[in-house]
């Protein structure tokens, strides 16, 4: 049984569907990540799990249970707001300890799960302040421990940490992460940073206008992306997408003679024939996995490519040199060792291996055999 | 340099409206002052220089305390009637339903309309052989006979009060429903996960958001209420035997009906000292809410 199953979510508002069909079924401890560009139903999606949006259709299970139409309360979830949300003339001791108040529990109780969670977040100097006089940081920690003392089966996160800046953000994933590794319990947290997404899940749903593109694991997302739109939002900088025409069993680089060898794993596509000569496809390679090689090898290499290009800028970032490069025409970003020597204006080559090739269909988007 | 430049022609272009504020109300006020420590009457004599004398009389006079204590009833039960009224309007009309713009334009008609009209419509409902609220009761049958409502001393400030009432709570509601406005949705929505109750919620989660306005509401609304004059003089005149005289009231008949300018004046210048001394008070009050909110 799931904890948390998501049947069919649909959501309309007035003649605008926000959500079209969203299917998800958690296992109790998962990490579910909601990833998305801004306006994609992420918010939505999670209002309505918490109850404070209702679906136009489809149903909501947690361990079991249909909590459609259930009171917010009495579904068994806590949610941290993007904007901590927390009331702003009561202290931290009793924000932490509203949701208990209100429940009615024993004062002596509460006390002992206001002091259990604020230990585990390290807020116990803050307990007598008013939300007023925490900073920015603080904040996320009391509203988080105000969801942590309820002792939920499903925690909602909307953004928690967008309101922080880059450090402290930082800080808080990991110790979000420390968190969840202590508590086991099932999450569902909405970000658009892909980042964070990437470092806190154990499964990543990526959204795009009401619909989940693809659901997996990190790793999955990240090295099968399923779609066009998931290969290009999940990493930094995104992945190369180069035109490129099929031509006698190879890749012909459009605007150039470059051809690679079509690697083994998409032979069979020839045969389905699910593509044809003179196909049009989109060659997607990561820019962190080209690496700087020595232009007489251009060409096709046993296991790989050696693709001749021309630098045109390059950056240092710190740990690694971007450089962007042309091939043909085309547009090239490669995330190279940080004393890899090129400058601009120099012809290179780089090398890509095989399984770092991913294909996809450009009119519909979707990837050849992920 | 270029400041006291910039001073200078700010003056010059103050210099018309000081002018004019000097000559409309300067003037006058400090010549209420200079007439209330003389016995001048409103025709005929200039009078003489009495000192203090016009201020003792007023203040120990029966008038004076009888006439305080009943503005000072005027003033607590109609504000704090028209607070709870208006606070429970906007609670109301901040929830969603059909209609809802239609009825928040409806409620601010009687703070709209002018005193005087208000006043005139109430005295029709009150009246004694054809008002509508006689009517309404004894076709209810909670009432055996047509009575005055002004005009019996016992009814007659409550009916006032009503009246007030009527037209000043939209104020207090269209203040309190923008401060409604204001409250973050995020915190309402944590109140409901955390299962706060309708009441919890007002307290907790609305109320932080209403005192600072609120506040605000109140001093404007108990200084008016304590200088009021036009809705009572359209209605009753101050009668019937006094019940409704209010201060404002009593200086209008001090220095008019009976022409003694003199301690009119002063009187005047009593309630101008009250009224100010609230302000002050409730001016402290704000500052303290909005300190404490932030
Ligand atoms: N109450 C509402 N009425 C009408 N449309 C709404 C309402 N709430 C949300 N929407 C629409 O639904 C869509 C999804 O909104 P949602 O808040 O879920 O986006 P999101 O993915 O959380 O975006 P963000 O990252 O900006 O928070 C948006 O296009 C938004 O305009
Ligand atoms: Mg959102």
């Amino acid at each position: 049984m799931s904890a948390l199953d998501i049947q069919n979510i649909r959501k309309s508002y007035g003649a605008v569907e926000t959500l079209k069909g969203i299917d998800i079924a958690l296992q109790s401890g998962e990490f579910l990540v909601l990833l998305g560009s801004s306006g994609c139903g992420k918010s939505t999606l999670l209002n309505i799990i918490a109850g404070l949006a209702e679906a136009t259709s489809g149903d909501i299970r947690i361990a079991g249970r249909s909590i459609l139409g259930v009171h917010p309360k009495d579904r068994d979830i806590a949610m941290v707001f993007q904007s901590y949300a927390l009331y702003p003339n009561l202290s931290v001791r009793r924000n932490i300890g509203f949701g208990l108040e209100m429940r009615k529990v024993p004062l002596a109780e509460r006390e002992k799960a206001v002091a259990e969670a604020s230990r585990l977040l390290q807020i116990e100097p803050l307990l007598d302040r008013k939300p007023s006089q925490l900073s920015g940081g603080q904040r996320q920690r009391v509203a988080i421990g105000r969801a942590l003392v309820r002792k939920p089966q499903v925690f909602l996160f909307d953004e928690p940490l967008s309101n922080l800046d880059a450090k402290l953000r930082l800080e808080m994933r990991t110790e979000l992460k420390r968190l969840h590794q202590i508590l086991k319990t099932t999450v569902v947290y909405v970000t658009h940073d892909q980042i964070e997404a990437m470092t806190l899940a154990t499964r990543i749903a990526v959204m795009k206008d009401g619909r989940i593109e693809q659901l997996g694991t990190p790793e999955e997302i990240y090295n099968q992306p399923a779609t066009l739109y998931v290969a290009g939002f999940v990493g930094a900088p995104p992945m190369n997408m180069i035109d490129v025409e099929v031509d006698n069993g190879a890749l012909r680089i459009v605007g150039s003679e470059v051809r690679l060898r079509l690697p083994d794993r998409f032979r069979p596509l020839l045969q389905a024939p699910v593509v044809q000569d003179k196909t049009r496809l989109a060659l997607g390679i990561r820019p962190e996995a080209l690496r700087l090689a020595s232009l007489d090898q251009a060409g096709d290499q046993a296991g790989g490519h050696v693709l001749p290009v021309r630098i045109e800028v390059v950056e240092l970032t710190g740990p690694e040199l971007v450089a962007t490069a042309r091939i043909g025409p085309q547009k090239l970003t490669a995330c190279l060792a940080p004393r890899a020597r090129v400058g601009q204006g120099d012809v290179a080559a780089f090398a890509v291996d095989d399984d770092a090739l991913h294909l996809f269909d450009p009119a519909t988007g979707q990837a050849l055999l992920a | 340099m270029s400041g006291s430049w910039m001073t200078t022609r700010a003056w010059l272009l103050m210099l018309p409206l000081l002018a004019v504020m000097i000559s409309v109300i300067g003037w006058p006020l400090v010549d209420t002052v200079r007439l209330s420590f003389t016995d001048a009457r409103l025709v005929g004599t200039e009078g003489s220089f009495v000192g203090l004398d016009n201020y003792a009389r007023m203040l120990s006079g029966a008038n004076f305390q009888r006439t305080l204590v009943t503005t000072t009833w005027f003033a607590v039960i109609s504000v704090a009637a028209e607070m709870v009224l208006g606070v429970l309007a906007a609670l109301l009309l901040n929830q969603q339903f059909y209609g809802r713009t239609v009825l928040r334009a409806l409620m601010i008609l009687p703070w709209a309309l002018p005193t005087v009209v208000n006043a005139t419509l109430w005295r029709l409902i009150y009246n004694p052989e054809y008002g509508a609220l006689n009517a309404a009761l004894t076709q209810a049958g909670l009432l055996d006979a047509y009575r005055s409502w002004l005009g019996e001393p016992n009814t007659a400030l409550a009916a006032l009060i009503v009246a007030d009432c009527w037209k000043n709570f939209p104020l207090v509601a269209l203040i309190a429903l923008a401060a409604l406005q204001a409250v973050p949705r995020d915190i309402t929505a944590a109140s409901m996960v955390d299962g706060a109750g309708p009441i919890a919620r007002f307290r907790f989660v609305i109320l932080p958001y209403l005192v600072g306005p609120l506040l605000v509401a109140l001093v404007l609304r108990t200084i008016e209420a304590f200088k009021v004059f036009d809705i009572i003089w359209v209605m009753t005149r101050g009668g019937p035997a006094n019940s409704t005289r209010t201060l404002s009231i009593l200086v209008y008949q001090e220095a008019f009906s009976f022409q003694r300018a003199g301690s009119g004046a002063s009187l005047a210048l009593i309630v101008t000292l009250l009224v100010t001394v609230l302000a002050v008070a409730y001016a402290a009050l704000v500052r303290k809410a909005a300190g404490s909110a932030s």
